[in-house]
């Protein structure tokens, strides 16, 4: 089942298979489990090569004028192809400095549009001139250029480090998770400038924004693993037969599609809520992103049983999705959270009958 | 997705319309009421629809209500739904499979017999499933023999839904034996009222009598009743299997829906105050909110899937067990927060669906959409073998 895109120009199949090309092309998803690690600084630069940061850009500067549903088919590749890049905090960002009219802002808006800006988005306390602290763990710290900071109080206005100036040190971090790149990001007196646009209006739209981006990456992982499962279980013999044929792991794997195409049928819908930002779209961005990472979850841990003694090994690719998911379910807020974060609100949808 | 303007249009008529005609009080009418009381106050709802033109919209463009396009249906059951409106429950298999078969596969002097009747209130009931034929379903031994113009019937059909108030009956029987067994089947319209038919209720695990077995004992059935050719009727049976055309999962989707503030009110029932109420008690709701917003725009999308005609072999399966569990899941956490209260409140609403509020029943009642219609397992080997493409297995 697919989506109906009628908001944009560019055809989803199309940038779909343009992401896929480019993805099967650059990016060895064993790599980083053998001697290299995951970077992503190269496959952010074949990104930007190809535009992908234009889309959801205003046509009026330079952009193509996409809404998000444009971005969705990409951020699902990249989950399919385990890409250890990450492009939803520069697109998230992009979302909150289109609606900024200061000078940082309009002057990080060029840098993004011409392709020489990355940015990762982290919420924080207060703001000052300067910038004392530590980010133990931040997606796609290395290949950053900047750091958009969101502060939690809603009238304070956001603000930019330039993580190319003083005061800045990126580390790798390695995780269980090598299919995706970590940085510790530490600021000591790092300068910061001021936005316009407040905490209170960008955290929505950036958390939206993310949990989509998840939600979309976790569904291409999720059914690439399930995809592989099934077809190791059509050849894998035993009893004369392929275990494929046993009912008992093919209504698992009935059960994890249902999980799938439901998480899926949700994730479109809620795309179309926020590149809209129509009815409850913050709520239904979260509510993508918790069916999505966790039937991406389920899938990944039973892929592993139902390979038997090879899904144990490193060698096979099994735990690779199984770690990317174990990953997925907490980066950006541990499920439970994220549950807590929209109960009150769905809980109040709920009485309105809605 | 912006909708067509004569959808948008029906969809306002029907608001004002239903405003009227739904009867305000038909829940706590119904609560502990007895079989006389539902039976009417259905045939009372299905006069109204019918007078209204909302009865029938799937029919073909010659019948009164008919002719309507199925994005007019689906907002049609969308609206029902979102009023509250009693569910069509005893007319459903003749409004639905019965005309549709009627109107697919029968000759015009069935058609004209029995769609005039059903618009008046016929009541018919589906006589597929036999005691030893069910997820088997073509391993059905209801004999028939051809005598002349008539066929003398035999044998025992059961789980038969309001057939012991159906006027008449879509049956399959088995007229040859000698091939596969989905050769040799044949379709039969057969009048209850015939002589050696005797339909005897079943008690349901929810304490209601809501299907029933049929028993026949050489019963005859004119020549002229059949439907489609002899042995071909497993092709006739397919086609009032998909006669609803996924519509029911529609209403039942937006019921469900609708229905979320009773687990909310479940919740608060003991005087808990929402903001206090426990935190993995918000949690849960919030997952099955989360899978029935997801489940609506699966259905949404079916629909308009099937509208554009590319609708994917195993969609149906996919969405009835997304359902299926669904319904489950709901109702179980509903009755689990209601808790003693629900062991004691024994009162139920009738052919108000699932969604009676009554948690016990609602919950009994779920297993309904789990079992019936081809059971989940059934479901999973279509998912697996037909969307999943893993190894079919050879059965019998
Ligand atoms: C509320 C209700 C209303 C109904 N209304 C009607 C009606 O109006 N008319 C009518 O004709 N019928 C009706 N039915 C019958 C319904 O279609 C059957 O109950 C259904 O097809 C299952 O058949 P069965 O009950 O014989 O169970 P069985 O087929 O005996 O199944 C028993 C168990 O075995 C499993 N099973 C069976 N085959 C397989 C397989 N190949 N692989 C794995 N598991 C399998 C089933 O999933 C189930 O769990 C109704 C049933 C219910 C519950």
């Amino acid at each position: 089942m697919s989506g109906v895109d009628a908001m944009n120009t560019i055809d989803q199949e199309e940038l779909r298979d343009a992401a896929r090309r480019l993805l099967t092309d650059k990016v060895d998803r064993r790599a980083p489990w053998g001697e290299g690690e995951a970077d992503g600084r190269a496959l952010v630069r074949d990104m930007v090569e190809l535009g992908w940061h234009l889309l959801t850009a205003p046509e009026e500067l330079g952009g193509l004028g996409q809404s998000f549903t444009a971005l969705a088919p990409i951020y699902e590749e990249m989950g399919r192809a385990l890409a250890p890049a990450t492009l939803a905090d520069t697109m998230a960002a992009l979302d909150v400095i289109s609606l900024d009219d200061s000078v940082a802002g309009a002057a990080l808006r060029d840098r993004l549009i011409e392709g020489s800006a990355h940015i990762v988005v982290a919420e924080c306390g207060s703001l000052g001139p300067r910038i004392d602290t530590t980010f133990p763990l931040l997606e796609g710290g290395l290949a950053a250029t900047h750091l958009l900071l969101l502060p939690t109080a809603a009238e304070e206005s956001c603000g930019i480090v330039d993580l190319g100036r003083e005061g800045v040190t990126a580390t790798p971090v390695e995780t269980w998770d090598r299919s995706r790149s970590f940085a510790e990001l530490a600021l000591h007196d790092a300068p910061c400038e001021r936005l316009q646009v407040t905490g209170g209006v960008a955290i929505p739209l950036v958390r939206a924004h993310k949990d989509l981006a998840m939600a979309w990456d976790s569904l291409g992982a999720a059914r690439r693993s399930l995809d592989e499962t099934v077809t190791y279980m059509g050849t894998r013999q035993q009893f004369g037969r392929p275990i494929g044929s046993f009912q008992a792991l093919k209504h698992r794997a009935a059960d994890h599609k249902v999980t799938l195409e439901l998480a899926r049928a949700l994730a479109v819908h809620a795309s179309q809520a926020y590149a809209l930002r129509d009815g409850a779209w913050s709520d239904l961005a979260a509510q993508a992103r918790l069916l999505a990472t966790d039937a991406f979850h389920a899938i990944t841990e039973d892929s592993v049983q139902m390979h038997g003694g090879i899904g144990f090994t490193w060698e096979f690719d099994c735990h690779l999705f199984l770690k990317r998911a174990l990953m997925s379910d907490i980066l950006n807020g541990a499920p439970e959270l994220v549950r807590d974060r929209i109960s009150s609100s769905v809980i109040a949808r709920a009485l309105r009958r809605e | 997705m912006r909708e067509d303007r004569k959808v948008t249009d029906l969809r306002v008529e029907l608001r004002a319309w239903l405003a009227e005609n739904v009867p305000k009080d038909w829940r706590t009418q119904q609560a502990g009421d007895n079989i006389e009381g539902f039976l009417a106050s259905q045939r009372e709802w299905l006069s109204r629809l019918v007078k209204g033109g909302y009865a029938t919209p799937h029919w073909a463009p010659e019948w009164p209500g008919g002719g309507r396009s199925l994005a007019e249906q689906v907002a049609i059951f969308e609206e029902i739904a979102r009023a509250d409106a009693p569910r069509m429950s005893l007319f459903f298999v003749s409004l639905y499979h019965a005309a549709m078969t009627l109107m697919e596969c029968g000759t015009p002097e069935q058609r004209a017999r029995h769609l005039p009747a059903i618009l008046k209130g016929e009541i018919w009931c589906q006589g597929f499933s036999e005691p030893n034929a069910g997820s088997d379903l073509a391993s059905l031994r209801t004999r028939a023999e051809r005598k002349g113009d008539r066929y003398i019937v035999s044998g025992q059909k059961i789980w038969s839904t309001l057939g012991q108030f159906a006027d008449q009956c879509l049956l399959l029987v088995r007229t040859d034996n000698s091939g596969p067994k989905q050769v040799g089947i044949t379709f039969l319209l057969m009048d209850m009222k015939s002589k050696g038919v005797q339909a005897r209720p079943i008690k349901q695990i929810t304490g209601d009598e809501e299907f029933a077995e049929i028993f026949l004992d050489e019963v005859e059935i004119p020549v002229e009743n059949r439907v489609g050719e002899e042995n071909e009727g497993w092709k006739v049976a397919q086609v009032t299997l998909s006669s609803e055309r996924g519509l029911t999962l529609v209403e039942l989707t937006e019921r469900l829906a609708l229905s979320l503030w009773r687990l909310v009110e479940a919740a608060t029932a003991n005087g808990h105050e929402i903001d206090r109420l426990d935190v993995e008690v918000r949690r849960r709701v919030v997952d099955i909110a989360s899978r029935i917003e997801a489940l609506r725009a699966m259905i949404a999308t079916l629909m308009a899937n099937r509208m554009a005609g590319r609708e994917a072999v195993g969609d149906a399966s996919i969405i009835k067990l997304a359902y299926a569990r669904l319904s489950r899941d709901f109702t179980a956490l509903g009755l689990r927060l209601r808790g003693m209260a629900a062991q004691r409140d024994t009162r139920y609403v009738l052919g108000a669906g699932y969604e009676t509020g009554n948690w016990m029943f609602d919950f009994m009642n779920s297993y309904q959409y789990n079992i019936a219609g081809g059971s989940n397992e059934i479901q999973r080997n279509i998912v697996s073998e037909r969307v999943l493409m893993m190894p079919r297995e050879k059965l019998a």
